[in-house]
């Protein structure tokens, strides 16, 4: 990340007479085309993920199945645990890094609520308690190891995930735990409120309360400044670490909601990492982070972003292509969005140091 | 030699042409509308250390990017060790295989790798078969080099673990370490000390004047005269890009050689005929100053006295006294080192000092002692760093962004940010600021430098601070927004705003300031104002020795 428009400081007292006519402001871009142009890439994921619904909804092989109401239904259901996973990815990444672990604390949430009612008979608040109190646990670690100590949030993040996928592993001995459930929770993730599963409440009363955090508050200012530039950031009076440490702390408080919830979904706790849902949120992040406001990741965006792909997966799957497909597309999706957003000249480089 | 140069000393005369392995003639560069350089010359002896002196601007480090191949000149000639070239043909490379060799004030070293690693870099490692590299034959060249450069330091050793000298001289041994055979090199050392303490510099011109002592040829640029006066054999003096001086095999006075660069020398030499003479009668005019630079006694109850350091030390800061009133614009001159940048940031709350008291009174009233950067913003302070793209620029960001980032509290309702009232807001700060741009929503990086820095300094004007530290305010900054950015700052003052400026630029402290303190080797030496506020005495005073009693205002 340069800045482009800024000489090069030189630190030395000797400051030669520089040309300064060199510096002139780059000719003013024609207000007008710059606003239209804006415009159309603001709101491109959107044009994109309708069109690909108009497609599918008249396609033949799909159009039958593919614009009900019940595989409305079922998307939406399926897709909301990656979609606030999503939700809690963009925190960490918008003060400027990765949480790679987010999604192995959902899995050993998931694994550990599930554990807790089969193996402990512990009650089902208690356990939900738990799951996503690992999620904090973990997460303000994670914040402390990259913010206090300036550890790479790559590497570490990394790190736990793996060590956590060791732990799941070590804890259900490779076993899906299925018995001793409360069946409240299963309930709760197959019903239905308004013909939308109720699940689908959750993400959207997450997604607005982060909505509100990142761009109506001023903590939410301050932390697209730190990830502008940590520097100035902290030259103007915005504790860094400490807001950097809290989206690790939030984000990982989430992924713990993730886990609870993908186990109400499937009603079992399956012995995983947690990388099938961790791909799929990142991808929708990264191509969030290409509308709605170019160049920073955002929420409205990364949920555009998490409907296009699983939208486009949903007609691509009733279209009759294989179970490769989605991985498939889910990458694609990634790399054209980072791509995308690179040639836009507006990525943000996450740092990754 | 050329008709620009004053030649003192009674060997003038010995410097024959044949002992000149590096020469500079008329070498002139423009950079649009300014001469950095403007038909300089220069000779280097061989065999010599050679100091090049100038104050700020005057285009010597100009003239070693022209011989660096950084920038290109535009009329000249240069000579090394016999060949020639116009400046036009001149290719860095040429300048390379006839000697040349540069240690730039960055060193250009990988503080993490071994030593024997950087000179690897340089040189190319040695390999053996399939291309391994042979550690153990790089480990005993450069031991040897170490050896033969006096340099203490194993081969294995990773640069970052050595002493600030040692890095220089492993800088130098890496330049040299081709010097082989009957080849002569030249090594020119640009400004070598600046960033050092006074010791380690010591040890690394002790270490250059012995290589000279064995027939290395060395030119140095410096800011320090006592440095160069130690340990070289001829002089150089530019200013305003022209060689004004060239002293050869002699060693002028340290008043003598910041007479030629502050001028007062040369207009008096040339009218008395005779340079020794004169010389000894333009000692800066510093014995009246003592009276009004005395900064007012009173202590913090006098509420006019906005900020007051107190024996303040801490990184290069060795005991620094000072006193701010409300409405007051003060200067820091000082080299580089000396601790310009270092005392604002300290007094921001950025660095925390070892020793002393940094008492700042807020708005109310209230005093505040310690604190950090935020305690230091509540009460009322505000700093715009000097390096802007680094430490205050969110490029990214919009215009507004970037602007209302330090009241951004200021918007916040129950039911969100008030958008309306800070595009209001940020829309009134960019016209009294006169911030030239498409539109607020623009990304700042789209903003020249000077209009980043009038949208940098609106961000911390509207919280109308009491203190305002301002770090190289106009650096990179173009004329029409350096004068804004003046006027900006007075409008400041006059408001009631405390305004400490710290800059290199003594003609823009001259322009600014009601006074100006000189920091020299972490202390104030020195409170100018009135009259005496001109670039030339500042010079003078900046680059004088501390131990002069002459030039030693309130300590």
């Amino acid at each position: 990340m340069s800045v482009t428009h800024t000489p090069p400081l030189n630190s030395t007292a000797d400051g030669d007479p520089m040309p300064d006519q060199q510096r002139t402001a780059p000719a003013p871009v024609p207000a007008r085309r710059g606003r239209l142009r804006g415009l159309a890439e603001r709101h491109a994921l959107l044009a994109l993920l309708i069109a690909v619904i108009a497609f599918f909804s008249l396609y033949p092989p799909s159009r039958d199945v593919f614009f009900t109401s019940q595989n409305a239904s079922v998307l939406l259901g399926n897709q909301s645990t990656v979609a606030l996973l999503a939700l809690a990815v963009i925190l960490p990444l918008v003060s400027g890094y990765f949480d790679f672990s987010l999604g192995a604390i959902a899995a050993a949430s998931s694994v550990f609520t599930a554990g807790l009612m089969s193996f402990d008979d512990l009650p089902l608040g208690l356990a939900m308690t738990a799951g996503i109190g690992i999620g904090v646990v973990v997460g303000s670690i994670n914040g402390l190891l990259v913010t206090k100590l300036g550890l790479n949030s790559f590497v570490t993040t990394l790190g736990m995930a793996t060590l956590l996928g060791g732990i799941i592993q070590w804890y259900t001995g490779g076993q899906t735990i299925l018995a001793g459930l409360d069946p409240r929770l299963a309930q709760f993730g197959s019903t239905t409120l308004f013909g939308l599963p109720q699940v689908v409440y959750v993400v959207a009363v997450a997604a607005l309360a982060l909505w509100y955090l990142l761009a109506q508050t001023p903590f939410g200012r301050g932390l697209y400044a730190i990830g502008a530039n940590p520097r100035s950031a902290a030259l103007v009076g915005i504790r860094v670490q400490r807001s950097s440490w809290i989206t690790f702390v939030i984000a990982g408080a989430i992924a713990g909601v993730v886990g609870v919830m993908a186990l109400a979904r499937a009603g079992s706790a399956t012995a995983d990492s947690g990388t099938s849902l961790l791909f799929p949120a990142l991808a929708a992040a990264f191509l969030g982070a290409t509308s709605v406001r170019p160049g920073f990741f955002n929420v409205v965006g990364t949920i555009i972003g998490v409907l296009f792909v699983s939208v486009s997966v949903s007609g691509l799957t009733l279209s009759g292509a294989s179970a490769w497909a989605s991985p498939v597309f889910n990458g694609a999706a990634l790399l054209v969005a980072v791509g995308l957003s690179h040639y836009l000249g507006r990525s943000r480089g996450v740092r990754t140091t | 030699m050329t008709a620009t140069s004053t030649e003192t000393g009674p060997s003038a005369a010995s410097a024959a042409p044949d002992d000149v392995v590096l020469r500079i003639s008329g070498l002139t560069k423009r950079f649009g509308a300014t001469l950095a350089l403007d038909g300089a010359d220069l000779a280097l002896r061989h065999g010599t250390v050679h100091a090049l002196v100038g104050g700020n601007g005057c285009g010597k480090s100009t003239s070693i990017k022209v011989l660096a191949g950084v920038h290109r000149g535009d009329a000249g000639r240069i000579e090394v060790a016999g060949r020639s070239w116009h400046v036009d043909d001149y290719d860095p490379r040429a300048g390379r295989a006839a000697g040349l060799r540069f240690v730039h004030q960055d060193l250009g070293l990988f503080p993490e790798l071994s030593v024997a690693e950087n000179f690897a870099f340089d040189a190319g490692y040695p390999t053996g078969p399939a291309g391994k590299v042979r550690w153990g034959a790089l480990h005993r060249r450069v031991a040897e080099l170490l050896a033969a450069y006096e340099i203490d330091a194993d081969p294995r050793t990773p640069v970052a673990a050595l002493r600030p000298a040692q890095r220089t001289l492993v800088a130098i041994c890496r330049a040299l370490q081709d010097q082989e055979g009957d080849q002569e090199l030249i090594l020119v050392l640009d400004e070598p000390t600046a960033t050092l303490p006074q010791h380690e510099s010591d040890v690394l011109l002790a270490a250059v004047r012995r290589r000279a002592d064995r027939g290395q040829t060395v030119m140095i640029v410096s800011h320090r005269m006592p440095e160069v006066l130690s340990v070289c054999d001829d002089f150089t003096v530019f200013r305003d890009g022209r060689t004004v001086a060239s002293i050869v095999g002699t060693r002028p006075t340290e008043r003598e050689l910041v007479g030629h660069m502050t001028g007062a020398a040369l207009s008096r030499a040339i009218d008395a005929g005779t340079v020794a003479g004169a010389l000894d009668e333009i000692a800066p005019p510093v014995a009246d100053e003592r009276p009004q630079a005395a900064p007012p006694v009173a202590g913090t109850h006098d509420a006019a006295v906005v900020l007051s350091v107190q024996d303040l030390r801490g990184g290069p800061l060795c005991g620094v006294d000072l006193e701010l009133r409300r409405g007051e614009v003060v200067g820091v001159a000082g080299l580089v080192g000396s601790g310009r940048s270092s005392l604002l940031r300290t007094v921001f709350g950025e660095h925390r000092p070892a020793a002393g008291r940094v008492v700042v009174r807020d708005a109310a009233g209230a005093l505040h002692e310690a604190g950090d950067t935020c305690a230091r913003m509540d009460a009322g302070v505000a700093l715009v760093p000097e390096d802007r793209g680094g430490e205050a620029a969110f490029a990214e960001l919009t215009v507004r962004d970037n602007i209302s980032v330090t009241v951004r509290r200021k918007y916040w309702r129950p039911w969100g940010m008030s958008a309306k009232q800070e595009q209001a807001d940020v829309a009134a700060l960019v016209a009294r600021h006169g911030v030239r741009t498409s539109s607020p929503e623009a990304p700042f990086t789209s903003l020249s430098g000077g209009n980043q820095q009038k949208a940098v300094l609106a961000r911390w004007l509207q919280r109308e601070p009491t203190l305002l530290l301002l770090d190289e305010p106009t650096q990179g900054v173009d004329v029409m927004s350096r004068a804004d950015i003046y006027a900006t700052v007075r409008e400041a003052a006059a408001g009631g705003t405390a305004v400490l400026v710290a800059s290199s630029d003594l003609l823009e402290l001259c322009t600014l300031c009601d006074r100006v303190l000189v920091l020299q080797d972490g202390r104030v030496t020195a409170h100018v104002t009135g009259a005496q506020l001109t670039p030339d005495h500042l010079t003078a005073l900046t680059q004088s020795t501390a131990e002069d009693p002459a030039h030693t205002g309130a300590a």
